[in-house]
């Protein structure tokens, strides 16, 4: 659109000028920008109030947004315009011309021209509470923004979770009320389902929702025990388990001071249950340790834990065998088993067959795969590298099977039999040195030669099970029957796999300590190079460990906490 | 100075008072760890929690305590002063209360709404302090609206004198001062942003007229300064010679007013930011409470 615009004017003496001006635009602005076609000054004038576009043959100008203009007289927004027409706005006059030759549109615009000092100021923008900006809007707009993200769709989400439907992803749910992260491991198991944990509003996460899935989690102290004390019900899961600190913090609380909340004040809480006291890892702090060795029957040791029952096995009545707690330093173990570690770590009396050398711990013991126990020591990996089951210098071949006394009677018989009887083994055989502790033997008999071999078997066995084979390393019972098959019982072995149940040592961080590698370290703790009884226990009391540990008051030790070494949840 | 005795009101009592909550504060958050791990949800953690909620509350009372004016619960000045001191010592303190562990959920949103709250509080004090004496300088001790009336009258003597010029320039200058920007939108206040413009007559005659830029009234002056050695007479020289020197008076008048609407309006910004996210983080205080115990 070509359009002429004719600015009517009064200059400083009154005399009226015009100026025209040439417009081509789709559309004439009119307002008080100055990027307006026609920019008209007063407050009451809109940056953008008006436009003017060509409609159809004519004309029509339209209001912007709520400004006021008057076509005529009346006030209208939006007016067909012909020539003739005034249109004003805020006193501004703006008159529709016949359009001259080669224009589509002519405008004469007479502005006002008694602005005063005060409307002249008041036409410009000159605050901020003039523009869009409201803290009014603003606010009321947050403040039913933040309630309805945060907590109403939130809401809404959880509670249709809770009814079963789904929701999609996007949905806000009520893991944005999440306190923060969960460990990764109940991450991956609940996922966003905080109803997993949280099954009640307003109320704290229960026990009983953790033991749907940790059903096999037992309790620190049992129900019956429990019953003995004035302890009260057990804590909550929550007490010692806090979610909702990952990465950075641990699930479980190890404070000592949740332990020793109620074990200080032993004597005051625990009733009839005989339990020390302990304010801390510190001399006078804690008692002495204790280890767990059975107790054979007949016997009464210390402090009876309940009866053990391996079921099978063939062991005779092995449920007369008890666990019992005994002192490290005073208490005894009745294994039934011989072995004296002095003897076999003196370099001068006992030496490794491969190489001569002494033997070393870890030739007997294998440390397990979870650095604190060790792999049970076998007859047929540890001790018959040296110690062969012969009993016959002329058959230094012929071996006794281990663990079956009653096979190892009947091949002594079959072999003397067979030796008294078969005239080419009679003087065969080469003869090895004698063994300095083994009897000298009477080879000659001149009976029938039944007469000689069971004279010769039934000496032979009763060496075996009381002077030497069997009897060296194991208890042998003699129960003077005249069956010489029934008359010797070697006792079953009996060790504990665990003399420390319900507690943590890691060897192998142990492995190490100070200046000491190797043996020593081993031996720093275990005195099994002066320890020639193996009913002694070898091992270290409290005193050692506070060598290089102490609680978190200690300095320069290495501090432990209760859970460094206990575990909560029994698990005997 | 209202500024300076906003933060040395009676000898800064408010500062002492603040400091003493920060180490109160800190005391008590050290004394968790262990047992207590550090979070909002130890008994610590609850206390510092609730002096929290409990300062956030009265910190937001100075809006209607300023309001009151027939209030005699202390004075503006002194509210004004505690309301510095405190609302610094709570970043302290809901710091504290959650221990820095922050997420991506509403406990943490409170927070970094309550922490933008205070910064743009920061930012208020800071323009409080800076801007008020440059103001005064820039206005040369006078008022907005003696600018405005000197500006008024230099238009008037402008158009007057632009009329008595040839028509190009009279168009030019009166253009110009018809399209002077002054303000205008939130961008063009706090920035003094200036897309003043004039209309030039095209080179040939009668081809119409065209919108030109003129930020900072240069263009204008350009024209007429351009105009004066072609004068042909002595009269019309002194003419141009006196309309740019009202143009040049003009200019500076423009960038004082200019310089006074930023100034001014940055005075005030910070509050469209600090008010509205006072009441967004009242609501997501009261969603914080609520849900920590819905799901405790």
């Amino acid at each position: 659109m070509r359009a002429l615009l004719r600015q009517l004017r009064q200059t400083a003496n009154r005399v009226a000028e015009y100026a025209d001006t040439q417009i081509v635009a789709d559309a004439i602005t009119i307002g008080s920008a100055p990027d307006c076609h026609i920019q008209l000054l007063g407050h009451a004038v809109a940056p953008e109030h008006a436009v003017i576009r060509r409609s159809g043959s004519g004309l029509n100008v339209s209001a912007r947004g709520g400004a006021r203009i008057t076509v005529n007289g009346a006030a209208t927004s939006s007016s067909r315009l012909a020539p003739g027409d005034v249109v004003e706005i805020a006193g501004n006059r703006l008159s529709v011309l016949e359009q001259p030759p080669g224009f589509d549109a002519a405008f004469a615009v007479q502005q006002r021209a008694d602005v005063s000092k005060s409307e002249f100021e008041s036409g410009f923008r000159t605050e901020l509470e003039q523009t869009w900006l409201s803290k009014r809007r603003t606010a009321w707009t947050l403040l039913l923004l933040v309630p309805l993200l945060a907590f109403a769709i939130p809401l809404a989400t959880a509670l249709l979770h809770r009814s079963g439907t789904v929701t999609p992803s996007w949905v806000a749910d009520d893991t944005f009320w999440s306190a923060g992260p969960l460990t990764a491991a109940h991450a991956q198991a609940v996922g966003r389902k905080c109803e997993a944990c949280h099954q009640q509003f307003f109320v704290h996460a229960r026990d009983q929702d953790c033991r749907k899935c940790h059903d096999q989690v037992r309790d620190h102290v049992s129900p019956a025990h429990l019953a003995l004390t004035k302890l009260g019900p057990p804590g909550r899961c929550g007490q010692c388990h806090e979610e909702h600190h990952a990465p950075g913090g641990s699930l479980i609380i190890r404070d000592d001071r949740l332990c020793v909340a109620c074990h200080a004040d032993a004597h005051g809480r625990f009733g009839s249950l005989e339990v020390q006291p302990v304010t801390g890892f510190a001399p006078g702090e804690h008692p002495g340790f204790m280890a767990t060795v059975l107790e054979p029957p007949g016997s009464h040791e210390i402090e009876r834990l309940g009866s053990i029952s391996r079921g099978g096995g063939g062991d005779p009545e092995p449920q007369d065998w008890r666990p019992v707690r005994v002192p490290v330093l005073s208490g005894h173990e009745h294994s039934n088993l011989k072995f004296s570690h002095a003897q076999h770590l003196d370099g001068s009396r006992v030496q490794r067959t491969s190489d001569s050398k002494p033997l070393g711990c870890a030739d007997c013991h294998t440390l397990a795969a979870d650095g604190e126990h060790f792999a049970p020591i076998k007859m047929a990996t540890a001790c018959s590298r040296c110690h062969e089951l012969t009993f016959d210098e002329r058959s230094p071949e012929r071996q006794l099977p281990h663990g079956k006394p009653r096979d190892a009677m009947l091949m002594i018989e079959d072999y003397y039999a067979r030796r008294f009887s078969d005239p080419t083994m009679a003087n065969a055989g080469p003869v090895r040195r004698r063994l300095p502790d083994s009897p000298v033997v009477d080879e000659t008999c001149r009976d029938a030669p039944i007469t000689c071999a069971t004279r010769r078997a039934v000496f032979e066995i009763t060496n075996q099970f009381t002077r030497r084979g069997c009897v060296s390393c194991h208890v042998v019972r003699d129960n003077g029957s005249a069956d010489i098959h029934q008359r010797y019982e070697v006792q079953p072995v009996r060790l504990i796999g665990d003399y420390f149940t319900d507690t943590h040592f890691n060897h192998r961080l142990h492995a190490v300590q100070k200046d000491l590698t190797g043996d020593e370290a081993c031996l720093s703790c275990h005195k099994a190079r002066t320890t020639s009884e193996s009913s002694v226990l070898m091992l270290p009391d409290i005193g050692k460990c506070l060598e290089c540990h102490g609680d978190a008051r200690a300095r320069n030790r290495v501090t432990l906490q209760c859970a460094s070494c206990h575990a909560y949840h029994s698990q005997s | 100075m209202i500024h300076q005795s906003l933060l040395r009101y009676r000898g800064g009592r408010y500062l002492w008072w603040a400091v003493g909550l920060s180490l109160g504060s800190v005391a008590l958050y050290a004394t968790q760890g262990g047992l207590q791990r550090h979070n909002g949800g130890t008994w610590q953690g609850y206390t510092l929690g609730t002096v929290g909620a409990l300062l956030i509350a009265w910190l937001a009372l100075l809006g209607i305590r300023k309001r009151s004016y027939s209030s005699t619960l202390g004075t503006v000045q002194g509210w004004a002063s505690a309301h510095v001191y405190l609302g610094t010592a709570l970043l302290v303190v809901a710091t504290l209360h959650c221990s820095a562990e922050f997420g991506w959920n509403v406990h943490t949103l409170a927070y970094v709404l309550m922490a933008a709250v205070i910064v743009s509080g920061f930012v208020g004090l800071y323009v409080y302090f800076s801007n008020p004496s440059v103001i005064s300088e820039n206005r040369s001790g006078g008022s907005r609206g003696a600018l405005f009336a000197e500006l008024f009258d230099l238009d008037a003597r402008a158009r007057e004198l632009a009329d008595r010029c040839d028509p190009d320039t009279g168009l030019a200058v009166k253009s110009s001062i018809e399209r002077t920007v002054l303000g205008g939108g939130v961008l063009k206040q706090l920035f003094a942003l200036d897309d003043s413009r004039l209309m030039l007559a095209e080179a040939a005659a009668g081809q119409g007229t065209r919108l030109v830029s003129n930020t900072d009234q240069q263009t204008a002056i350009d024209w007429v300064a351009k105009r004066l050695p072609r004068a042909e007479k002595r009269a019309e020289a002194e003419l141009l010679q006196a309309l740019v020197g009202v143009l040049c008076r003009r200019q500076m008048i423009l960038r004082r007013l200019r310089r006074d609407i930023r100034l001014n309006g940055w005075l005030r910004a910070w509050l469209y930011i600090h008010v509205p996210l006072t009441i967004a983080l009242l609501a997501a205080l009261l969603v914080h409470i609520v849900v920590t115990f819905i799901y405790w």
